[in-house]
């Protein structure tokens, strides 16, 4: 450990003594750097803004159903709590947000055009906060009240219907008993949303109204709790899953969006993968540079070996040097990416793929996003690997017999 | 006291497909402060017997002894200590550490001994003062003369002031005013500090300032005399 | 052997572990590169032909706004004589008619809302892949019975099967109120849930009927021979339309899929630009190492009469040697992996799940082909003789003497 310093100082020297290999190696490392990190702060971003209204569509980071319900969505499978015994299990549990709501399919009528539409009987206070409809942003207004008797449904799906503000529409769906409820509504207000599909999907009503309707009482078809980190879920699921026996099922949302849950989880590998990539691209420069530093200083080499310097220290200067070119590369590329995120995390428009970038399940912005973790993770991983890279022309180095290093010529 | 024994050492080299024996059971004892001159054409062994004494090169068969150690039967890292305390070297070429300035080449050995900063600074600038370089002291040795690196060889050779010193044609790519100067300064450190000096050459010049005068050729002893030093 | 591409080859092998060091990092990224193009274009490939073959077709003819607005009344008047005239036309049996309409499907027990196409059951099976897909019963027969046939998973949320009979609720093209008792026939399982879930077919002229069509439809589906003879195909129905009638390619029906395939090119494409540009440091290195540790050598020889630009073009020639292995091995490597994975199929996990949104089986088999075997490896060639320019360059400012100088 007391020749560190003396390695260091040999290192650094010897690093700057072929600068312009140097300067080729740093600029590779620079760039690679910089690639990772951008491309994960996009891929980030995508991913991130794809779940995160992924999650408000569903909604939720953990719901609650009856067992029945994902895969048979019908208003007979319905959570078996009133709206009552929920409120007095869950008011005070400490979620960031919950609320229950009706689910159903139904059908809209205009005067012109009927399609099938998701209903959605909600308590608009109680979903605000996570609703991925931005209430100040509709077209008219917003439902008001669980009781509110009007209608908002996307602009899109207006424009389909012929319909628009201050027009009546028709609901359609059915009961328990499998009779038709329907009912007229007037369509109050008109929602957009990043993705066309939701507008095309989604009917707003208020719960109080739906449940009547339907004639369900006060019961509900599921319950959505909001946790602070989508990323884990466990500590909401485990405080919601606490308080309900096997009648109920609960589910993460990465088990309700098996597409989102996977997507999340195969972007983290690719982002991996992609580090790795480079890094393998960047190890044969890096290998190879090492390679000839150390070819060039047999001698000098020889000589320390002479003097009474340990192998080992000669292992440890090859390694420090290694270690130096890319730290210096990887800070000129983290401060390159930074550079080059920050001024675009206000978004990149890529509308002319907004369609395509709908089929991924990702909006037409881009917001790039730099994750400390995914900065620390990329340049962790090229250290690492980098260390193990220089193990063999190191060890080589450190190998020598200082007669025949001296000797050579 | 004999700072450096050799029993009966043996070393054979291949080259191409011939074995050369470098060295053929040669025996030498060297006592503490002499100043031997080890002679010999090109090939005849001297290099070798130096490298053996230092532990850079282990022999064949035999024995070596220095500074009362046994040390042909070492490790590679206790060679290293023992070349670290007790032996100093300075080589034809490429003596220094291109990277590092004089001071810093000259405080190397100590920095791997482990000695304080504040102590290694003030023995590297005083050996350098000594050898005659105090205003060099932050020049790397491409900014030096091919003398002034082979003084900072020698300053770093002895700063830590070894018992033995070895040599190997230290004066071969000097002009002979410069070898000179370094002889004398070999010289005065010998007597000043009784280190023992072993210098391998083929430089006539330098013979005429070694206390003893070893013959060597194909690997043996042919001639070994005392004499007057100049 | 010539004697500069001797010298030049023997060069090469004067460090081979640092010229097969660079080799290496070519090797590497020309095998990523082959394999992950050809892995790539397949996926395009099976993204378009899987999506187009569901349900749109190469081309359709619509009537004006159908495609982005799909009302009732957006017709396509006399759709089967049309559908006849073209098939006529252009002697192809690949083209069929369609109406579309949203209904209300209830059994004894559900009731959900549903697209119902009218096809023409002969011709149905030439241009959509559903017909193929019956699971459960049989695809449609007469053109006129009272016949259906609905997605799996409707059947399941319908709790139906086949034989059972459906009610169908909705509005005729007059806005008058349309009912009928459909019996099914069969169930299809596309796999896609969104087709399973929301979708069924009746025979053209039995919609009609129940719809209160009155010959008209919304759409002929048309298949060309192949993608690429669809812009001609194109062409020549476009030419025969009258004008309340337009023909949209499946770029527009399908708008989705090609910004889908540009996005993700894009974020390949730059991908495969930083490798690239890794390997051009990694040769720029190796040359320019190799320009300097020669200095004195090429001093002499400078020396003795030769000329700098034939020094500039020996290590040119060095760098092609080297670029040439790189691009050979490269190429073959990633062409063999690639034919591996085109025997045993390529899957990732959580690729199922993904490639159900694009239509995509669980396990892809890339195809090997010649040029996105080559195509790689060429641009990475290309971007290796660019590095080596800068040392070659430098060469012309050698001055013998000098260059003799260093050691």
């Amino acid at each position: 450990m007391r020749m560190l310093p003396v390695l260091i100082r040999l290192a650094w020297r010897y690093l700057w003594r072929n600068h312009r290999r140097t300067i080729v190696m740093l600029s590779a490392i620079s760039i690679g750097a910089w690639a990772m990190i951008f491309m994960t702060a996009l891929t980030r971003g995508m991913v991130d803004q794809m779940i995160t209204d992924g999650i408000s569509v569903l909604p939720g980071h953990v719901q609650l159903h009856n067992p029945e319900y994902l895969d048979d969505p019908s208003i007979t499978n319905r959570v078996s709590l009133t709206e009552a015994e929920l409120e007095t299990r869950y008011a005070d549990a400490g979620f960031e947000a919950w609320a229950s709501r009706v689910r159903v399919p139904a059908v809209i009528t205009s005067e012109r055009e009927s399609r099938g539409v998701t209903l959605l009987g909600i308590d608009p206070i109680a979903e605000r906060d996570f609703s991925f409809v931005d209430y100040d942003k509709v077209d008219g207004r917003f439902l008001e009240s669980p009781d509110d008797s009007g209608v908002v449904i996307g602009a899109k799906l207006a424009d389909t219907l012929d319909t628009e503000v201050g027009k009546r529409i028709v609901l359609m769906s059915q009961d328990p008993d499998n009779e038709i409820a329907d009912r007229g509504f007037r369509v109050v207000g008109l929602f957009h949303a990043n993705m066309e599909t939701y507008e095309d999907t989604y009917a707003f009503i208020g719960k109080k109204t739906a449940q009547k309707m339907l004639r369900i009482g006060d019961t509900t078809t599921e319950v959505v709790f909001f946790g602070n980190d989508y990323r884990n879920v466990e500590p909401t699921y485990e405080k919601v899953a606490a308080a309900v026996d096997d009648s109920m099922r609960v589910s993460r949302w990465t088990e309700v969006d098996t597409y989102l849950g996977t997507m999340l989880s195969v972007m983290d590998g690719f982002m991996l993968i992609w580090v790795v990539v480079i890094f393998l691209a960047l190890s044969f420069g890096l290998v190879n540079t090492l390679v000839m530093a150390v070819f060039e200083r047999v001698r000098e080499i020889g000589l320390m070996l002479a003097l009474g310097m340990k192998p080992a220290s000669i292992l440890g200067q090859i390694i420090i040097e290694s270690m130096m070119l890319l730290a210096v590369g990887l800070l000129i590329g983290d401060a390159l990416a930074w550079l080059t995120v920050k001024p675009l995390e206000s978004g990149i428009d890529i509308s002319v793929v907004a369609k395509g970038m709908e089929m991924f399940g990702a909006s037409s912005v881009l917001y790039p996003k730099l994750h400390m973790d995914d900065v620390i993770l990329s340049n962790v991983v090229v250290l690492i690997l980098g260390f193990l890279a220089s193990l063999s022309p190191a060890w080589r180095a450190s190998r020598y017999e200082p007669v025949e290093a001296i000797t050579k010529v | 006291m004999t700072a450096v024994r050799c029993v009966d050492i043996c070393k054979t080299y291949r080259q191409g497909d011939q074995d050369i024996k470098a060295l053929d059971h040669l025996s030498i004892d060297i006592e503490k402060g002499d100043f031997v001159c080890l002679m010999s054409p090109s090939g005849g062994g001297k290099t070798t017997l130096l490298n053996a004494i230092g532990g850079l090169d282990i022999p064949d068969s035999g024995e070596v002894w220095v500074a009362e150690q046994r040390i042909d039967q070492m490790s590679k890292g206790q060679l290293a200590d023992l070349r670290l305390a007790n032996v100093g070297f300075v080589f034809q070429a490429y003596n220094l550490i291109p990277v590092l300035t004089a001071q810093e080449n000259v405080e190397f050995v100590m920095q791997v001994q482990g000695v304080p900063a504040k102590e290694r600074r003030s023995k590297s600038l005083a050996i350098l003062e000594e050898v005659g370089l105090r205003d060099l002291e932050d020049r790397r040795p491409a900014e030096m003369s091919g003398g002034q690196q082979q003084r900072v060889a020698v300053a770093r050779a002895i700063v830590s002031r070894p018992e033995l010193v070895l040599a190997d044609e230290p004066t071969a790519n000097l002009d002979s005013r410069t070898s000179d100067e370094l002889m004398e300064l070999f010289t005065e450190l010998n007597k000043n500090h009784s280190t023992t000096f072993v210098i391998a050459t083929h430089d006539q010049r330098v013979q005429r300032y070694a206390k003893r005068l070893v013959r060597m050729r194909d690997g043996r002893i042919v001639d070994d005399i005392e004499q007057d030093a100049a | 052997m010539n004697i500069v591409l001797r010298l030049a080859w023997r060069n090469l092998w004067r460090h081979a572990r640092r010229t097969w060091l660079t080799i290496g990092a070519m090797v590497f990224s020309n095998t990523l590169l082959v394999f992950m193009i050809s892995f790539q274009f397949s996926m395009y490939g099976l993204m378009i032909d899987n999506t187009l073959q569901v349900f749109s077709g190469h081309m359709q003819v619509q009537a004006p706004g159908y495609k982005d607005d799909q009302k009732m009344r957006q017709v396509v008047l006399d759709v089967q004589p049309l559908a006849e005239r073209l098939r006529g036309e252009l002697d192809s049996e690949t083209i069929a008619a369609r109406g579309w309409a949203f209904g209300l499907a209830s059994s004894e027990e559900r009731s959900y809302g549903i697209g119902i196409y009218g096809v023409e059951p002969e011709f149905e099976g030439n241009v959509s892949n559903i017909p193929g897909l019956i699971k459960d019963g049989q695809y449609l027969g007469k053109s006129d019975a009272m016949d259906i046939v609905i997605g799996g998973m409707l059947a399941r949320n319908l709790r139906v099967g086949v034989g059972d009979e459906l009610t169908l609720l909705g509005s005729g093209l007059d806005g008058s109120f349309a009912a009928a008792v459909v019996t099914i026939v069969g169930v299809f399982e596309s796999g896609v849930k969104e087709i399973d879930r929301n979708i069924a077919e009746m025979p053209l002229g039995a919609f009609q009927e129940v719809f209160y069509m009155e010959g008209a439809g919304h759409q002929v589906v048309v298949l060309a021979p192949t993608l690429n003879d669809a812009p001609l195909v194109e062409r020549r129905i476009a030419a025969t339309l009258p004008d309340n009638l337009v023909v949209h390619d499946w770029v527009a029906l399908q708008p989705g899929l090609k910004q889908a395939i540009q996005a993700d090119m894009s974020s390949a494409f730059f991908m495969y630009g930083i490798l690239v540009i890794l390997v051009a440091f990694s040769v720029l290195n190796t040359q320019l190492m190799s320009v300097l540790e020669r200095t004195h050598e090429f001093g002499v020889v400078m020396a003795l009469g030769m000329r700098p630009g034939r020094l500039g073009r020996l290590v040119m020639l060095e760098t092609t040697l080297m670029g040439l292995i790189g691009f050979l091995l490269g190429a073959a490597v990633g062409a063999l992996l690639t034919y591996w994975f085109s025997v045993n199929g390529l899957s990732y996990p959580g690729m199922e799940e993904m490639a159900a949104n694009f239509n995509l089986p669980g396990r892809v088999y890339p195809q090997v082909s010649l040029l996105k075997t080559l195509f790689g490896p060429a641009v990475v060639f290309l971007f290796t003789l660019l590095a080596a320019v800068y040392p070659a360059l430098r060469l012309r400012r050698l001055h013998p003497v000098e260059a003799m100088r260093t050691i």
